[in-house]
């Protein structure tokens, strides 16, 4: 054969056109194969040179945000905080009118603390709790209301009639929580008294409470007229006013 | 090299004959198993992508919720199909490169029928509840140990073949082959003993879950696939690889940057610091194995442009390879951890990005070398270029409309999510268009791939074109020939007539 280094094999004593026909036939998508040729040995083009160099250099970036990677004392980044969609930047929460942020903040502590009692509709059950809608001592003195929820009441109310024993409400509750609830009671259930008990007020009843004669007691009738007639300390707040519904801090931002 | 002569030729092909009728039964049982689990995983994914829109969908069938069909889903498509593909080409392509017929064709069958066993154990085990909840892993723990076995039966035999090859020269298929060869058993043996056997910290156990993702992604799927791209680029066109130093960069950045990318998925959470910004990083530099490989390999088969489009194998392969580039850029765009990261951690993009890199890049490739490798080890020819048409178009419109998809709907959820002030429904209300999109789109995709499997099927029943010219993509024009070749050219006229001599 042609083939310059061919070497004498078993194969020589084949039929060169019967094997030509069996590879035609057995092999003839082998045998139509092209062969894998060498390599080329084109140059790297200068294009994917560049392309390659700017991502680098977008993935030194990318470990470049990283910031001090190797730093043990912090196991993540303390600031990798979703970033707020476009237009939210720093905003907080949306900022409410005061009346009806205390109020909402008051609502969840009355369906938890005055609820069971007092009933969703505050008109009590007129023998054991009280109505709470149009009572003079919810709509009255700010401090003697205060009083009652933070201390609890026994013993005859004004109108003579004695009621259930009121458990105090003041363990664990903060001047927001107080200043929420009154605002609440204030301003709901068919009471409209239109202010609101702003936390300096509730502040300053915390105080009050805890400086009393027999602190730790409940307050009754007595001791309400002798001592708490009267409205808590503190600046009145405008209703209008916008605060944080949150904080129920004044919000410095505007309303939406 | 140097000799042309008829005999050696005629031998060159009756070696090659030998091999692939050493492999027929392998490959071709790699190749329909796989097939029809990627069937049943594109069904199980339009139950799981339908939940997503319509929860009330099959929502009375415990074994049918989310939770259970999208891993099941996503399982069967890596465990039944990916790896049986990658499997089929594997043993195939080394065995050809290496120049050695397969030995252990039997023992490969065996342990190929185990591997089936326990994907159907596992996918059971998914769906009665009892997956391990891991991403990828979800097979229940007694499964791994078995599979890493039924893998080494596999593949070993092509590691025998290609230490024991006649040639000194090593091509470029076999570096990417060996390379995924030798680093999948590192991956999952790494990664289950740590997960199963040496519990850490289960916040660490989430990091190498993710980084196991991005490996079996870039360290398996993606130099399998690249494997049979350089393999069929040049043997189908019949010209060289267009740079052999592009190549070496393409294969070398791989194996660096691949192994360190992954944990961005964990951004943000308290995990040790460097381990997501290198991870993030190291995904974004994927680009540039990504760019090499693909640009070398489109730029050999645009040298030969007719041949790329009319020959099945080209066009899936080019289509797989657009996937690879669309990936790379991808890689890039998603894990810029002050915008985009963000944005895409937790949304449907993660899913795209996946489905992108296994089935817009690798299973095209694959279905690339079936649509080759088929004809050669049944010594039928495809039956219908219609089919192959069909396969095409519906698989490319599903994936594209899957990846666009991934893109713009999962950076509005990621928008949606990123909006505090609003209720997260907002998130979910935002996605819902792109979810009803994926769901028609894997639909398409099933559809292509049921005419595929059916096609496969019927070629390994040797029910194939008895002819001796390939079934080309070309149009007709108006040719009064068909593209199969000449009317009655077949080859069971009998050995040596004139009609079997081409």
């Amino acid at each position: 054969m042609s083939s310059n280094n061919s070497k004498p094999d078993l194969d020589d004593s084949i039929n060169v056109a019967e094997t030509h026909g069996r590879v035609v036939r057995e092999a003839a998508a082998c045998a139509r194969e092209k062969r894998i040729a060498d390599n080329g040995i084109a140059p790297i083009s200068l294009w994917a040179f560049v392309a390659c160099g700017v991502v680098l250099l977008v993935a030194g970036g990318i470990l470049g945000s990283g910031g001090r990677l190797f730093s043990y004392d912090s196991t993540f980044r303390r600031d990798y905080v979703r970033t707020p969609a476009g237009g939210a930047e720093d905003a907080g929460a949306v900022p409410k009118e005061a009346l009806a942020a205390y109020m909402a903040k008051g609502a969840k502590i009355y369906s938890a603390k005055c609820n069971g009692c007092h009933g969703s509709d505050a008109k009590g059950n007129g023998s054991t709790f009280p109505s709470l809608v149009g009572s003079k001592w919810v709509l009255g003195e700010t401090e003697r209301f205060s009083m009652i929820i933070l201390n609890g009441l026994e013993g005859p109310l004004e109108d003579g009639k004695t009621y259930g024993v009121m458990p105090p409400q003041g363990i664990g509750m903060t001047p927001e929580d107080l200043a929420g609830i009154m605002t609440y009671v204030r301003n709901n259930f068919g009471n409209a008294k239109g202010d609101v008990v702003t936390i300096e007020m509730a502040k300053a009843a915390l105080e009050i409470s805890a400086k009393r004669k027999n602190a730790g007691k409940s307050v009754n009738g007595v001791e309400l007229d002798a001592d708490h007639i009267k409205a808590l300390p503190g600046d009145v707040l405008d209703p209008k006013t916008m605060v944080d519904p949150i904080t129920l801090a004044p919000a410095t931002a505007a309303a939406p | 090299m140097s000799s042309a002569s008829p005999t050696t030729t005629d031998q060159d092909a009756l070696l090659r004959a030998g091999i692939d009728r050493s492999l027929r039964h392998p490959v071709m049982f790699f190749m329909t198993s796989g097939a029809a689990w990627l069937a049943v995983s594109i069904v199980l994914g339009i139950i799981a992508s339908a939940k997503v829109h319509s929860p009330g969908f099959l929502s009375g069938c415990g074994w049918l919720t989310y939770g259970r069909v999208f891993p099941a889903h996503i399982n069967a498509f890596i465990y039944g199909w990916g790896f049986q593909a990658a499997f089929a080409v594997i043993i195939w392509m080394m065995a050809r490169l290496s120049r050695k017929e397969c030995t252990a064709a039997g023992l490969i069958l065996v342990a190929g029928h185990v591997w089936n066993l326990v994907v159907s154990a596992g996918l059971i085990g998914i769906l009665s509840g009892n997956g391990t909840g891991m991403p990828w892993m979800e097979f229940p723990a007694f499964t791994w140990p078995v599979m890493l076995v039924t893998y080494f039966a596999i593949v070993i035999w092509s590691f025998i073949q290609f230490r024991v090859r006649p040639e000194g020269h090593v091509y470029i298929s076999q570096w990417y082959i060996l390379a995924a060869i030798v680093w999948f058993p590192w991956v999952f043996l790494t990664v289950n003993t740590l997960l199963h056997c040496l519990p850490g910290h289960p916040v660490m156990g989430a990091g190498i879950n993710a980084w196991y993702k991005s490996a079996l992604i870039f360290l398996f799927f993606t130099p399998v696939a690249l494997g049979a791209a350089y393999y069929l680029a040049p043997k189908v066109t019949g010209r060289a690889v267009h740079s052999y130093s592009l190549a070496k960069l393409g294969f070398w950045s791989l194996a660096i940057i691949a192994p360190w990318a992954g944990m961005q998925k964990l951004t943000g959470a308290p995990i040790p610091y460097f381990l997501p910004y290198v991870g993030a990083a190291a995904t974004a530099l994927l680009f540039v194995p990504a760019l090499a490989a693909a640009l070398n390999l489109l730029r050999t088969m645009l040298g030969n442009p007719e041949t790329m489009s009319a020959s099945p194998s080209l066009r899936f392969t080019t289509a797989g390879l657009t996937g690879l580039l669309v990936l790379a850029f991808a890689a890039v765009v998603l894990n810029l951890p002050d915008s985009t990261l963000p944005l895409t951690q937790f949304s449907l993009s993660g899913y795209g990005f996946e489905i992108l890199a296994l089935y817009g890049f690798f299973t095209f490739v694959m279905f690339g070398a079936v649509y080759f490798i088929v004809p050669r080890v049944t010594r039928r020819e495809w039956l219908s270029r219609r089919l192959i048409s069909i396969h095409f178009l519906f698989s490319t419109y599903g994936i594209v409309t899957i990846a666009l998809i991934a893109l713009f709907g999962g950076l509005q959820q990621g928008i949606g999510q990123e909006d505090w002030q609003v209720p997260f429904q907002s998130a979910a209300t935002r996605a819902y268009p792109y979810a009803v999109a994926t769901t028609i789109a894997w639909i398409f995709i099933l559809i292509s791939n049921i005419f595929f499997f059916l096609h496969l099927t019927l070629m390994w029943l040797r029910l194939g074109r008895r002819s001796s010219h390939p079934t080309l993509l070309a149009a007709d024009h108006g040719h009064a020939v068909s593209p199969h070749g000449e009317e009655g050219d077949i080859d069971n006229a009998g050995p040596g007539t004139a009609s079997a001599a081409h």
